[in-house]
């Protein structure tokens, strides 16, 4: 029988295993992604968000099955390019980042923000961010992050 | 601004952004067993026997049979199990762990294990509760002679709940035996060298059989101040009996339901007022335990001391008991029994003052504490106490004055607004002489002949910044630049016991050793070599000290201070409440970096809002808790308050590095106090005594009143 | 693959649905959190068919493998429709989501179905055997419990393209995003000719169905405001006296308070 074949962070990938296995456990425990976090595997927490073909998933809620012939990116693939860059800096600049345990997911949700609405109000920021629970920041610093990236990194996204 | 408090990138914001660092359960699996805890099922009963499937090679079921020291993990007192003695005393008691290469053939195994019971009656109701674990009393004053002449007596009872951690990264621990025999355990923690203690006993062997080290830890928030010594103790007994490294990592299910939440609380508060004035209170705070004593005498202690608040109570009686339940045993969690009795004496003051016709405001600063006044244990303040100052800035950015006055006219239609306010204080470190006497923190700076520095030193980074405020004070006092000094996760192999991760106590405390250490150093400064300075805790010489049998002294060297005011909006129709804005000045002294301290500020404060209001856990007529989830156990998303405000006020601390006090805990202990208030405004302006005061609360008020 | 198929035709996947016990999977938001051991899912996002959405004379087709962020973007879709999915979750779960998803999962929590059952959609379900259009009334049997034959498919949701503007609708949940309901009401109304055409009133998670009276609807149905109006409390009482809510994490009585709130409001929303 065939594999799921999909593109992992640019590279062409074949999974061997079950259809029905998570995506945030094949990420995690095959290709060694750990910047992929379980926080609850309930897509209550979105610690495990990914982009697929460039759209926002919780990876816990997402089978294998599902991810056949789709690009995944997870923080491994994304800390590579120009706008992690400018959302890094932006993030340390205003100390976003506590424990860190939500903040590859927290990234990835305002690059797919971003990706979708490059001038983002404070409202689209927080309504983008809202699957993305931290318990550490108040989220005040994330949403400052995420205004200031999308200044900064105006004409990126 | 101090230049010490000027901003910089923390130093481990890049691997955190990048999903570079690696936690507990980023380590690779390869040769790592899973270990899996059978967690029992009933509140209360004799364990007479457990049904173990045969167990394919390679797999483990270990047990109390296998600890080869002492079965009793080392917190305050020794009464918590690593594994379950012939009882479970809560629903989730750990009685045994599974471990095996394969984590679905773990689970199997575990889930087929058969546990029969012997059932008994569990204990769940605080208020029949009879079994006590810490029984505290003190005061000052004639009390009953001010009761006998007091012109009226109030008398009210408070209750808050439970609250859950609720850090992204569940509890994790791995132990991996090292060849010499040393056994090496690391994890998400607090505190390395609870840990450290607590495995030495347990693997009954002395400090250089054992070393902990603190990963990269995606939260505390206090759970894991002791948690992680049980589940520590747990993975090295399994380890030691498979002879393979041994990972356990909760789901968050098992997180919620099993792990120490802050205590659920029931106070009375007896209130006597004469000409206007209060001129007693006798308090009676009882805490809801759980099953272990974990550490309720030092939450309990905290809680009572803060007990009368930021007044001048002339007589007071304060009575405190932690008592015994079958339910999963509570623990630190930030603030540390404070928030319940200053959400209980916060409103207190509020229903005296309106019987009295007059607003809660003023009536609280005619009662307010100032500096040279004594504190509820006799000590003294030292020092200035802001909080009129700090009301002036709250006012100025809420108009907090001119809402309360409006809001409080009556009010129609769907939706009703209100506004409250809390002030309190956090009193910084250590309650009474823990510092002194138990702790007795040393910390160590070792500069490299190419001229870095490496702080040695146990507190962990658990994001609230101390890998990279350690170093701005070091760096500060060597004149080096950030990136010369640096402080990496504690292993207590390399570095002395310089406390825990508790008690808002690493800056103020640490934070003030490391300085000195670093003025040492200047001072030996010498090119080229290797070379080491060490610091000791000493105590401040103005402290009253402090003794725990009649809780008299300074409880706290100084305080942290706060005024918060929190504006609702009350949906009729639906008991939703919206949050218009919540408004808090915070005083922690010197900021050592302005952004990490308001990230302190904004995040403890949305926390105290989520326990003021939506985060609610409770247990069943058998004693399982009900809210187990993400789903059930509703913490505050990033639409839920997104008018959250923060403003810092400086009032330094001559003995806190630069000024610096201790701040991690603070913003979290007066939301309740500010919520409830604007919600009894909002509701016409009934009287309220729980929290978190939910939708479902709400509605039931509004039906009852007829609003 | 192993475990799944994730055919690419509509006709494909009903010959697998038909030859093998499979679990139609669209979205997974519900499936993988109950995470079913040794389950094999039939995948259903490769089809176009259950992807697009159409319009006829009647009726605005949703496929069911249609997710909820793509509903948002779609203008054809009834702004009532949009307004309960918007408030689905958070961004992620509303890119996996989908409107057969929700249906599928059998819940009377879920916020498009309450949607499909104020505006009397229907729906078209699929076999080797042909197709039945079912009322979505008829459809939800009952707590997991669905007229779905172990052969049929869910292939699109049939919205009525008028009538669903005059609307009240509400979410109650624990918190602003990533909330479950704790009780929905949508509500539609319409009058013609100074008389009452339509009162539609549903209530979601509040009992094992979604919960729709229609013959307390009646009561109001060709009358007149003034008429209305003066029925309006012996309607109100027959609601309260009908619906018996099911027990949960957040009491009846509270939700029960809620239902009656919402069930004023919708009608002295319009004028009664």
């Amino acid at each position: 029988m065939d594999g799921i074949r999909f593109t992992l962070n640019g590279r062409e990938v074949v999974y061997d295993g079950s259809a029905a296995d998570r995506l945030l456990d094949v990420l995690r425990d095959i290709y060694r992604c750990t910047s992929v976090k379980c926080g609850c595997k309930e897509g209550e927490c979105g610690a495990c968000s990914v982009l697929m073909d460039g759209v926002l998933y919780n990876s816990c809620c997402v089978a294998m099955g599902a991810v056949e012939g789709a690009s995944v990116v997870t923080m491994e693939g994304f800390r590579e390019t120009e706008r992690f860059h400018v959302l890094e800096k932006a993030f340390g600049e205003v100390s976003a980042v506590q424990c860190g345990f939500c903040i590859p997911g927290m990234v990835l949700a305002a690059e797919a923000l971003l990706s979708r609405n490059p001038h983002p109000t404070e409202d689209d920021i927080r309504e983008g961010l809202s699957g993305n629970l931290c318990r550490c920041t108040g989220y005040n610093a994330i949403v400052n992050a995420v205004s200031i990236a999308a200044k900064e990194g105006d004409g990126l996204w | 601004m101090d230049r010490i408090s000027e901003s910089v990138v923390k130093k481990d914001h890049l691997p955190k952004v990048s999903g570079r660092s690696v936690y507990v359960a980023d380590y690779p699996t390869e040769g790592v067993l899973f270990g899996k805890l059978l967690h029992g099922k009933v509140a209360r009963a004799k364990v007479l026997d457990v049904d173990v499937p045969e167990l394919p090679e390679g797999y483990f079921y270990v047990d109390a049979r296998d600890v080869p020291g002492d079965n009793n993990v080392n917190i305050v007192l020794d009464d918590t199990p690593v594994f379950c003695r012939e009882t479970v005393e809560y629903i989730g008691e750990p009685i045994a762990m599974l471990c095996g290469p394969d984590e679905k053939t773990v689970e199997r195994l575990r889930d087929a294990c058969v546990v029969h019971y012997e059932e008994q009656e569990p204990v769940l109701d605080i208020r029949t509760a009879d079994h006590v674990f810490f029984d505290y009393h003190f005061g000052h004053g004639d009390v009953d002679k001010a009761f006998a002449e007091a012109d009226k007596v109030y008398d009210e009872e408070f209750e808050t709940g439970y609250q859950e951690q609720a850090y992204l990264e569940p509890q994790g621990m791995m132990a991996v035996p090292e060849e010499g025999g040393r056994m090496f355990v690391h994890g998400s923690a607090q505190c390395a060298y609870y840990v450290h203690g607590a495995v030495m006993r347990v693997l009954g062997c002395g400090p250089a059989g054992v070393h902990i080290l603190q990963d990269v830890t995606g939260g505390g928030f206090g759970g894991k101040e002791a948690f992680p010594s049980i589940l520590g103790c747990q993975v090295a007994v399994a380890a030691h009996k498979c002879g393979k490294p041994v990972r356990c990592v909760f789901d968050r299910r098992e997180d919620m339901e099993y792990t120490s939440k802050r205590h659920p609380s029931l106070c009375r508060y007896r209130v006597a007022v004469k000409d206007g004035r209060v001129t007693a209170m006798d308090i009676d705070v009882k805490f809801n335990a759980g099953a272990y004593s974990t550490l309720s005498a030092v939450v309990l202690q905290r809680g009572i001391i803060a007990s009368p608040g930021i007044y001048n109570v002339p007589n007071l009686r304060v009575h405190g008991s932690a008592v015994k339940t079958n339910t999963s045993p509570c623990g630190a969690y930030r603030g540390f029994g404070a928030p319940q009795t200053f959400f209980a004496v916060e409103m207190m003051m509020d229903h005296i003052a309106r019987d009295l016709g007059v607003d809660s405001l003023p009536f609280k600063e005619a009662h307010l504490v100032k500096q040279g006044d004594a504190t509820s244990t006799c000590g003294k303040y030292h020092f200035p106490v802001p909080i009129p100052a700090m009301i002036a800035e709250v006012d100025a950015e809420c108009d907090y004055r001119a809402k309360r006055e409006r809001y409080a006219r009556p009010q129609t239609g769907r939706y009703r607004r209100g506004i409250g306010m809390s002030m309190y204080f956090h009193g910084a470190g250590f309650t009474g002489s823990g510092e002194r006497d138990l702790i007795k923190a040393v910390a160590k700076l070792r500069k490299y002949a190419d001229g870095t520095v490496e702080i040695l030193a146990s507190n962990g980074e658990i994001g609230q910044g101390v890998r990279t405020t350690f170093p701005k004070i070091v760096a500060n006092e060597l004149n080096l630049p950030l990136e010369k000094v640096y402080y990496d996760h504690p292993d207590t192999a390399r570095v002395p016991d310089s406390g825990p991760t508790v008690a808002s106590r690493s800056l103020m405390v640490v934070g003030e050793l490391l300085r000195r250490a670093a003025i040492k150093l200047r001072e030996q400064w010498i090119d080229g070599v290797e070379q080491e300075v060490e610091e000791r805790f000493r105590e401040p010489d103005f402290m009253i000290p402090f003794y725990i049998d009649k809780f008299q002294g300074d409880a706290y060297p100084t305080y942290a201070w706060a005024v918060n005011a929190i504006e609702v909006e009350v949906d009729t129709y639906t008991g939703i409440t919206k949050i218009l804005g919540a408004y808090g000045s915070f005083d922690v002294g010197t900021p050592i970096d302005y952004n990490v301290v308001l990230g302190q500020m904004e995040g403890g404060f949305l926390q105290g809002i989520g326990y003021a209001s939506i985060e609610k856990m409770d247990y069943d007529a058998k004693g399982r808790i009900r809210n187990n989830s993400f789903s059930d156990y509703l913490i505050p998303t990033t639409k839920d308050v997104p008018n959250l405000k923060c403003m810092l006020h400086v009032e330094k601390y001559p003995d806190g590095p630069y000024g610096a006090k201790g701040a991690g805990e603070l913003p979290l202990v007066g939301a309740p106090g500010a919520y409830v208030e604007a919600m009894e405004q909002a509701l016409g302006g009934v009287r309220l005594h729980h929290a978190p005061f939910t939708a479902e609360d709400t509605l039931a008020v509004i039906a009852k009143e007829g609003l | 693959m192993v475990n799944g198929y994730a055919p690419d035709s509509l006709r494909e996947a009903l010959e697998l649905r038909a030859k093998y016990d499979v679990v139609p999977y669209a979205g997974g938001t519900d499936l993988m959190v109950e995470n079913r051991p040794g389950v094999t899912y039939l995948f259903l996002h490769k089809i176009p068919e259950l992807r697009r959405i159409t319009v006829d004379e009647n009726y605005v087709r949703i496929g069911a493998a249609v997710t909820f962020t793509e509903a948002l973007s779609d203008e054809r879709v009834p702004q009532l429709m949009k307004e309960a999915v918007s408030r689905i979750a958070a961004p992620a779960i509303r890119n996996a989501g989908t409107f057969g998803g929700n249906l599928g999962n059998g819940s009377a929590k879920a916020d498009s179905v309450l949607i499909e059952f104020v505006a009397d959609a229907r729906l078209r379900l699929v076999s080797l055997n042909g197709e039945r259009i079912v009322a979505v009334e008829d459809f939800y049997l009952g707590r997991k419990k669905l007229d779905l034959h172990s052969d049929e498919l869910i292939a699109e949701i049939l919205l009525p393209r008028t009538g669903l503007e005059r609307y009240s609708y509400q979410k109650v949940g624990g918190r602003n995003a990533l909330a479950i309901s704790r009780v929905s009401f949508a509500g539609v109304f319409s009058m013609e000719n100074g008389r009452i055409t339509n009162v539609a009133a549903a209530f979601g998670a509040v009992a094992d169905t979604v919960l729709r009276y229609r013959d307390i609807e009646q009561m109001l149905i060709g009358k007149t405001f003034e008429e209305a109006k003066a029925l309006k409390a012996d309607y109100l009482k027959a609601y309260a006296q009908r619906m018996v809510l099911t027990r949960g994490r957040v009491s009846a009585e509270y939700r029960k308070n809620v239902c009656m709130n919402l069930l004023n409001d919708f009608l002295t929303k319009f004028g009664i």
